[in-house]
């Protein structure tokens, strides 16, 4: 396997890649970066999910996984995601590599046409989507924006992090509100395809080992001579002065408790990754002092998980109980924090927790999948260090940083969803 | 003692088996390049073997026991198996299912004594009152977490609504009340009649050496006398127990699943079998298809609309499932097309896409140490030989198809589940 490799393109756009031939799939992904706002976050999103529908060359849902189908049941697909501050809007394309076809055919070369075509060449005539394709993804952006209800253990996390994050970009969300997403006009979707090809950051990424020329070729005459801007925001962070406290009663059994705290804020891929560190030996793994007190000696809870949002400075806990146990296991939690901050933690615990945080990068070398999140969810640091660096990197954190890191953490907001 | 060698040249693939003298099914499937190695252990004992003969004696236990075993296997008297794993930095976990128990980890490094900790921990049970009475709060919650999971319950519900006396039909977990009459006796009786190695499978995938996993193995496992153990599932009528069933939970979006209820046997199906479901539900409800348009069109479905095929022993259907704004509406033009695709089975340029759609998901697994491994087991438990299904979709045709739909999706013997909002 080859390191990330990073070339630039034009000004703006980059090609990165991963050269690897132990694997029979390939994957190849184009994704735009740009500031979340509230007056496009909902447009960028519902324009991708139309974008992947059909396009100039198959102009109809059908046609288009038709073509897919042939392809060896070739997968299209659009993600949307938040990262910090920031909208990331990624269409993917994944196939078998080339070598395992039956009739010959070059499936990795017709992806990467197909990408084009599909970012390039939309369905648009007048600067007009075509109407079946825009109501029926706006209808399932809607129903996917409900169905976020459905998962309670995801509703209380995504409602603790709405409080929390109330005066900050991030509350948007990827997808926007629902509201916006049902006001939007066809205007604002072409406009947001014109916006984003001309004023995000393009990072389009291989992994595998397919032929990709026809891909990097079309996007560097497309990009090429189109002036093209990009501004970065600054990172934001609104503390509050008292904690802030919410519940919402549930026809449920289970209550699910989240508690969102502030943490240390960094660009720096090697301070991330201690960030991460001192919440693995708090809460991240079945050795962390959550889950041996709070799971194992208290038998409050099935899961009670501590993870760091290093892209935003912030942590966040969260656990299932019965109603009863809401306040005795937030004590608990508490508990277990401040033990931390007081220095409380063995070289074992901390061993243990470097020990699971290497396994999970060196694993992640093995899977395509794991990799692209790997690179992608680093996008906005300074510098990204491979899963290998990466792992080095974890081994040289001492005991004390882990401590002074605990230290930084402030609980801001606490949400109950509170059941029968 | 040697391995046997099982090549594929279509993929470029092989795995060694062995079936070893202490009576314990190896199988050991090395990844050129990997960094990580995936191993796991799987006893054919999941949650539908509530009732079953040992040595002659016939045993009934309580609902949930065998999810309740695998939480408490988990723990030796010198101390729990997390806390072990932490040494070595592996990742480790268990799962019960229907049909299996399996115990797993994965590593990038100390391969060796990972794989001595989970040998150890199959082999030293140790249930007291006291343990098995802490766990009751843990497990507690996680019955509660699956109560509250429309996901889980609109499949429950489904397979209530579709089985009248199978097992299949109670929950994994068991209930509050079950799990409370489950002492050490009997998990002791459990781990007595199927945690034999005579009943088990040990599968290791990734950056591997065969020699070094069948050294430890030799060195590691105590050989297992015979077993006599039997499992009894009562009879099951060939009719659903209703055709539709709803439950009220705090739900946005509504969900469903249309389960299409089969004949089934005290048979596994064969690898020819599912590739021909598979290819048959490709083509009539994967994307491309008309049906899948139609829904589409209608507003009745979304992206999550899919389907998959749930098989075991004595229990064989077909599921499609989805979220829906109106489920009964979906249903009905699934009904309908099911009536006219009985009446004119799949074209050939159907076939065709499905095929090949089939056969790139066959593909795309290999790359994964975890899809092989759980193929693996579930090959080894029911008779299955991994690579025949990549040869037998290169020779499967469309006649093998339409022969297969007449012993499926009978419209006539289904059931509708519905979780939805007040």
């Amino acid at each position: 396997m080859s390191d990330f490799i990073r070339k630039n393109i034009c000004d703006g756009v980059a090609f990165g890649s991963v050269t690897d031939d132990r694997f029979k799939i390939g994957r190849l992904s184009s994704t735009l970066i740009v500031p979340l706002s509230k007056e496009t976050a909902a447009a960028n999103a519902l324009l991708f999910c139309v974008l992947t529908r059909s396009c100039k060359k198959y102009p109809d849902f059908t046609a288009l996984n038709r073509k897919l189908d042939s392809l060896y049941g070739a997968a299209l697909y659009p993600s949307v995601n938040q990262i910090g501050d920031h909208q990331t809007l990624t269409i993917s394309v994944t196939g078998i590599d080339d070598r395992y076809v039956l009739d010959g055919e070059s499936v990795s070369s017709e992806l990467a046409e197909l990408l084009c075509s599909i970012l390039f060449e939309p369905n648009v005539v007048d600067r007009h989507f075509a109407d079946d394709d825009v109501e029926q993804e706006r209808r399932q952006l809607i129903e996917n924006i409900d169905s976020e209800y459905n998962d309670k253990r995801l509703y209380a996390i995504k409602r603790c992090v709405e409080l929390m994050c109330r005066d900050e970009l991030y509350s948007i969300g990827r997808f926007g509100s629902r509201d916006d997403v049902e006001k939007l006009t066809h205007e604002n979707i072409y406009s947001a395809w014109e916006n984003l090809l001309g004023q995000s950051r393009v990072e389009l990424t291989m992994l595998g080992n397919s032929d990709v020329q026809k891909a990097y070729d079309g996007f560097e005459k497309y990009f090429k001579d189109r002036p093209r801007t990009f501004h970065e925001i600054e990172h934001q962070q609104v503390t509050h002065e008292k904690v802030i406290r919410a519940s919402e009663k549930e026809d449920v059994s289970q209550s699910k408790l989240v508690m969102g705290f502030r943490c240390s804020y960094f660009k720096n891929d090697e301070d991330c990754l201690a960030n991460s560190l001192m919440s693995a030996v708090l809460g991240g793994t079945p050795t962390s002092k959550l889950f041996l007190n709070v799971r194992e000696k208290e038998s409050l809870c099935y899961y009670c998980v501590s993870r760091v949002d290093n892209n935003k400075g912030i942590m966040l806990i969260d656990s299932g109980v019965e109603t009863k146990n809401i306040e005795k296991t937030e004590e608990a939690v508490l508990k277990q924090l401040n033990a931390l901050k007081n220095g409380e933690v063995t070289d074992s615990e901390i061993d243990n927790a470097k020990l699971a945080i290497k396994n999970s990068l060196m694993s992640s070398l093995d899977n395509l999948g794991a990799i692209q999140s790997f690179y992608t969810s680093k996008i906005m640091r300074d510098n990204r260090l491979s899963p290998l660096k990466a792992a080095e990197a974890v081994d040289r954190i001492t005991k004390d940083r882990i401590i002074e890191l605990a230290q930084s953490i402030e609980l801001d907001t606490v949400f109950a969803l509170r059941g029968n | 003692m040697s391995y046997t060698i099982i090549k594929n040249e279509r993929l470029n693939e092989q795995y060694y088996r062995l079936e070893h003298s202490s009576g314990l099914t190896l199988l050991v499937y090395p990844k050129k390049g990997f960094n990580s190695i995936y191993a796991s252990i799987g006893t054919k004992f999941g949650s539908i073997y509530s009732r079953f003969i040992h040595n002659g004696k016939e045993i009934t236990v309580p609902d949930g026991t065998a999810h309740y075993l695998e939480h408490k296997l988990f723990e030796s008297e010198d101390g729990d198996a997390f806390s072990k794993y932490a040494k070595t930095g592996a990742s480790a976990n268990a799962y019960t299912s229907f049909d299996m128990t399996c115990y797993l980890f994965s590593c990038t490094d100390h391969f060796r004594e990972s794989l001595e900790i989970l040998i150890d921990l199959m082999q030293t049970p140790y249930f007291t009152k006291e343990t098995v009475a802490k766990e009751q709060g843990i497990i507690l919650q996680e019955i509660k977490m699956y109560e509250d999971s429309p996901d889980w319950r609109v499949m429950m519900n489904l397979f209530q609504g579709l089985y009248h006396n199978h097992p299949i039909n109670i929950d994994i977990a068991g209930s509050v009340e079950s799990i409370s009459e489950i002492t050490p006796e009997i998990l002791y009786e459990c781990y007595n009649s199927y945690y034999n190695l005579h009943n088990m499978v040990m599968t290791v995938v990734g950056g591997v050496d065969p020699a070094e996993v069948l050294s430890i193995v030799d060195e590691k496992i105590k050989p297992s006398e015979t077993i006599d153990t039997r499992v009894i599932f009562p009879e099951e009528p060939y009719h659903v127990v209703k055709s539709y069933t709803d439950q009220v939970l705090p739900v946005a979006v509504p969900m469903f699943e249309l389960g299409f209820k089969e004949d089934s046997t005290d048979q596994y199906a064969t690898n020819k079998e599912l590739i021909c479901t598979s290819i048959l539900m490709n083509a009539f409800a994967g994307e491309s298809s008309e049906l899948y348009r139609k829904l589409l069109d209608q507003k009745l479905i979304n992206s999550t609309f899919g389907h998959e095929y749930l098989e075991g022993l004595g229990y064989r259907s077909l599921i499609l499932s989805g979220e829906s704004r109106n489920p009964k509406a979906a249903a009905e033009m699934i009904d309908e097309a099911v009536r006219k695709l009985h009446k004119e089975g799949i074209s050939r340029a159907n076939f065709e896409n499905a095929r090949k759609i089939v056969y790139g998901k066959i593909v795309a697994g290999f790359d994964h140490k975890q899809s092989i491994a759980s193929e693996l087991m579930n090959g080894a438990f029911t008779g299955r030989e991994i690579f025949e299904t990549v040869d037998a979709i290169a020779n499967v045709t469309a006649d093998d198809i339409n022969e297969r739909l007449e012993k499926e999706l009978d419209p006539d013997n289904s059931c509708l589940s519905v979780v939805k909002g007040e």
